[in-house]
């Protein structure tokens, strides 16, 4: 069932800083004044990953009926890959009624008959946590009966926000999966990396990387995962958290339970992930290991040097404006500003307290309220390009200057150097597109 | 290409204790699209947040455009003190400080059905703050063209004023949720041709059509008013397209005693058109149509005879929400296709198929597909079909592939020919790609 009190620690969560101020984005949602996604989809979207797990919601339609296969977060396995499939119980009128357990129960043996995954995830929603459904007994006897790990993620929508989703998802992997499996031998620098989904590939742009200095990936949470590995992953020396604070609880648990030290890191740009494998090397302090890192990082470097020279000829003297969210507040920014863009100005409507901290390192402005700042500021600084939401693509046009939308569902990866190779084609083809000066011509009978 | 599917398996209703890759969409969801069909309004959903967010984030990505939603964003305090009005007038203030709705679509979901919230009570409590149609939609129950369906009942039961006499000419259009704004455009054109005043309820052919608008998002961008809404009473005729929505004509007619309704299962193939134009040409006494109608019904006799080699010699399946799927079955069927149907849900609709018809998720439908050279679904089929290397045409929601998918009319003589070349197409593309 719900656990009121873990959640209640999770919103006061010591290693955020912003709990300090009090102004949190942990607060409860506003009736009519809220947008972004509940519980539910933050716990999906840090477990779905593991793609030889099958995840299975108790719940009615909704939940998983408009969810299922959205997210393009790619794997490598080779079993049946479960994350773009849907496993719904599909809860009707009458398991109201009469509970849902059984139901569950059956889907359960139907899953483990026909799909032979390596463990379960059985999430709980608003509706069968109101109806009192027993999911964690349920769970208990059939992970028994079955064999493999079944894990009850007690995250329904109506308990809060994304964020909060995700920690609870990281709850339920630090009590049921990690630290159940010993592995054969312990690497002298492995890593576990948290928070990472490998969205359209981003993982793959530095893991290679990583492995080519040393480093050994025992673990991820949840991009390009597997069940096996989070079991061991109590065996890493270091925790690396990628661009997410939501999973910033379980690694200082992991601190406290394993002794493993964490390091906050950002593949975006290409001195964010040159820093970003710094500290992940410097927490191991072996000279052998970093020098092999700045070797590697400086061939990395030069090599993109080279592939974004043509892109740097036409990127030359173009300015920018960004209105996005979160993290991507800064680090997209940072992005941009590597392949020779200024950043005129970047939105914190949607950032922390602590994204806001860092967004003014790297943007001069910092604006609030789009609607009305955004037309003044691309007059003011004759920008050239406008990276926002599609709500923002109307000011483009009236604007008449170029337009990226950043807040979509990317089709290619923008992370690390590989990825800032197809950030700067993206902005590159937005900017030489003649659409957005020809979609804002005035029609014929209105001509004056 | 060879023999028929087996009429053996026929209706059989599939027993699995859950969905596996399911097809059903929710009744909030199309209670939600309902509401985009009316101007200034703002679609509230009364559960927690994450309902509207995935019903947003769906819609967006179908439609390529901005989708208006709120959220009375229950929470676990909420969801056990509340009766529901806090959250419902606490919504109501936030939404009221930034717009102003010519009207609020209040509906519930699972949770707020499973705690028996009381939207009328919040409703009338409001009234003189905001209009609001009030709608019951659990989740656990039905899909999303009873959402719809129910919404679009609703708004007639709760703003219409009643009226007695009627305007012969004025004609008022209930089309299913499966139809694009272009064919309700189509519709709406056809009629006015034939001299009705047409109001389409709802109404989605200028608000989710996909043009470039100033205001973007904050509420639905076009529709049918709701002042027109409320002065539907004195229309003549009100004409339901799809079975989910006969329902709606029927309460029309509590409003006006006067109104003729007049119902059509579908409006795709030459039989169904045919019986369009007889119906709507017998209401008005008048036996001639404009010449553009007689020419598209010559053209689809042509298309008819020219796509029936590689129509009646293929296999299809289609997987879509029940009045669609009826839809595209029939026009297939009139050209000689083997076809099989897969529903969202259960419908009165099932006993019309003439084809293998069940209830089923895409885990049935991929059990079916080798014996098949083409499947017709939403996007979630397009694995399936690139697996077993099948020709697949996308319909119905979610299209998260293709753009222009509120452009696309499947409807009446002109819609049909479009269509059903687009299929014969796909298929020997297909086969010559194979």
């Amino acid at each position: 069932m719900v656990n009121t009190k873990l959640i209640k620690d999770l919103l006061n969560e010591s290693a955020c800083s912003h709990n300090k101020t009090k102004k949190s984005s942990c607060d409860k949602p506003k009736p009519g004044a809220t947008s972004g996604g509940c519980a539910f989809e933050g716990a999906q979207i840090s477990l779905f990953p593991y793609a030889d797990a099958v995840h299975l919601v108790h719940g009615p339609d909704t939940c998983l009926g408009a969810s299922w296969e959205t997210r393009a977060t790619l794997t490598s396995y080779q079993g049946e890959n479960n994350t773009p499939l849907g496993y719904c119980t599909n809860v009707t009128t009458q398991d109201i009624i009469f509970g849902g357990d059984k139901k569950l129960a059956s889907a359960l043996a139907y899953i483990v008959e026909h799909k032979k995954p390596k463990a379960i995830f059985v999430y709980e929603t608003c509706v069968t946590a109101m109806i009192g459904d027993n999911i964690d007994y349920t769970c208990k006897v059939a992970s028994e009966q079955f064999g493999l790990p079944i894990v009850a993620v007690h995250a329904p929508g109506f308990v809060g926000s994304k964020n909060l989703g995700s920690r609870l998802a990281g709850e339920a992997v630090l009590d049921a999966l990690i630290g159940t499996k010993e592995p054969e031998t312990i690497h002298p620098y492995g890593i576990n990396l948290i928070g990472d989904y490998n969205v359209t590939g981003d993982m793959w742009q530095y893991r290679p990387i990583l492995e080519r200095i040393g480093i050994h990936v025992v673990s991820t949470l949840s991009g390009d995962g597997r069940i096996e590995a989070i079991q061991q992953a109590h065996t890493a020396k270091l925790n690396v958290i990628v661009c997410a604070k939501s999973l910033v609880t379980l690694c200082r648990k992991m601190q406290e339970r394993y002794g493993i030290p964490y390091v906050s890191v950002s593949f975006y740009g290409k001195r964010d992930t040159s820093n970003a494998i710094r500290s992940i090397v410097n927490a191991f302090g072996d000279a052998d290991l970093s020098a092999r890192a700045e070797r590697i990082i400086a061939e990395e470097e030069a090599k993109l040097e080279e592939r974004l020279a043509p892109y740097r000829l036409l990127l030359k003297g173009k300015k920018a404006i960004l209105n996005t969210g979160g993290n991507k507040s800064w680090s997209i920014a940072s992005a941009l500003q590597d392949i020779g863009i200024e950043v005129v100005a970047t939105s914190i409507q949607k950032a922390t307290e602590e994204d806001i901290a860092i967004a003014k390192e790297y943007v001069p402005i910092v604006f609030k309220s789009p609607a009305t700042e955004q037309p003044r500021l691309i007059d003011e600084h004759k920008v050239d390009i406008l990276l926002a939401g599609g709500r923002s693509l109307y000011t483009a046009i009236k604007k008449r200057i170029a337009f990226v939308d950043v807040n979509q569902e990317k089709k290619v990866s923008y992370g690390a150097y590989g990825g800032l190779e197809n950030l700067a084609l993206d902005v590159c083809a937005a900017l030489r597109n003649p659409v957005f000066k020809l979609v804002g011509t005035q029609a014929p009978w209105e001509a004056a | 290409m060879s023999t028929a599917f087996s009429l053996k398996e026929a209706k059989t209703n599939t027993l699995k204790p859950l969905h596996v890759n399911p097809l059903k969409l929710s009744q909030p969801m199309g209670a939600t699209l309902a509401f985009l069909g009316i101007k200034n309004c703002m679609p509230l959903m009364h559960g927690a947040q994450g309902c509207a967010s995935f019903t947003k984030v769906l819609f967006t990505r179908h439609f390529n455009d901005p989708i208006a939603i709120q959220t009375t964003a229950v929470n676990d305090i909420s969801a056990v003190i509340d009766g529901g009005e806090r959250g419902i007038s606490e919504a109501i203030e936030n939404i009221t400080k930034k717009t102003t709705p010519d009207l609020v679509g209040l509906f519930t979901t699972g949770m707020t059905e499973t705690k028996g919230d009381d939207i009328k009570g919040a409703t009338l409590l409001l009234k003189e703050k905001q209009k609001i149609v009030y709608v019951h939609t659990p989740d656990f129950e039905g899909g999303l063209e009873s959402g719809w369906s129910l919404s679009v009942q609703n708004i007639i039961t709760q703003l219409v004023v009643p009226a007695s006499k009627v305007k012969q000419e004025k004609a008022l259009l209930v089309p299913n949720v499966n139809m694009s704004p272009i064919e309700v455009e189509k519709l709406k054109e056809a009629m006015e041709e034939l001299g009705f005043d047409v109001f389409a309820l709802p109404d989605l052919s200028d608000s989710l059509d996909g043009h470039l608008g100033v205001k973007q998002g904050s509420l639905s961008g076009g529709g049918i008013l709701v002042r027109d809404i409320e002065a539907l009473g004195d229309c003549g005729l009100v004409v339901t397209i799809g079975r989910s929505v006969r329902k709606c004509g029927e309460l029309f007619l509590e409003k006006n005693a006067q109104t003729k309704h007049v119902h059509f299962d579908t409006l795709t193939g030459l039989e169904a058109s045919d019986r369009f134009y007889a119906e709507i040409l017998a209401y008005l006494g008048i036996q001639s149509v404009p010449n553009r109608v007689k020419r598209w019904r010559a053209r689809l006799q042509d298309v008819l005879l020219d796509t029936h080699f590689v129509l009646g010699k293929s296999k299809v399946i289609i997987a879509d929400e029940p009045d669609s799927a009826y839809a595209i079955a029939k026009a297939l069927l009139e050209v000689g296709t083997s076809v099989k149907a897969f529903i969202a849900q259960r419908s009165e609709i099932q006993e019309e198929f003439t084809c293998e018809v069940c209830i089923g998720d895409f885990e049935e439908v991929e059990k079916s597909l080798p014996l098949s050279d083409m499947l017709i679904s939403n996007f979630h089929g397009e694995r399936l079909a690139h697996r077993y290397h099948k020709a697949l045409l996308i319909r119905g929601f979610p299209n998260y592939e293709q753009v222009g998918v509120g452009l696309r009319n499947t409807i009446l003589y002109e819609g049909s020919c479009t269509f059903l070349c687009e299929v014969n197409n796909l298929l020997v593309h297909h086969q010559a790609s194979q």
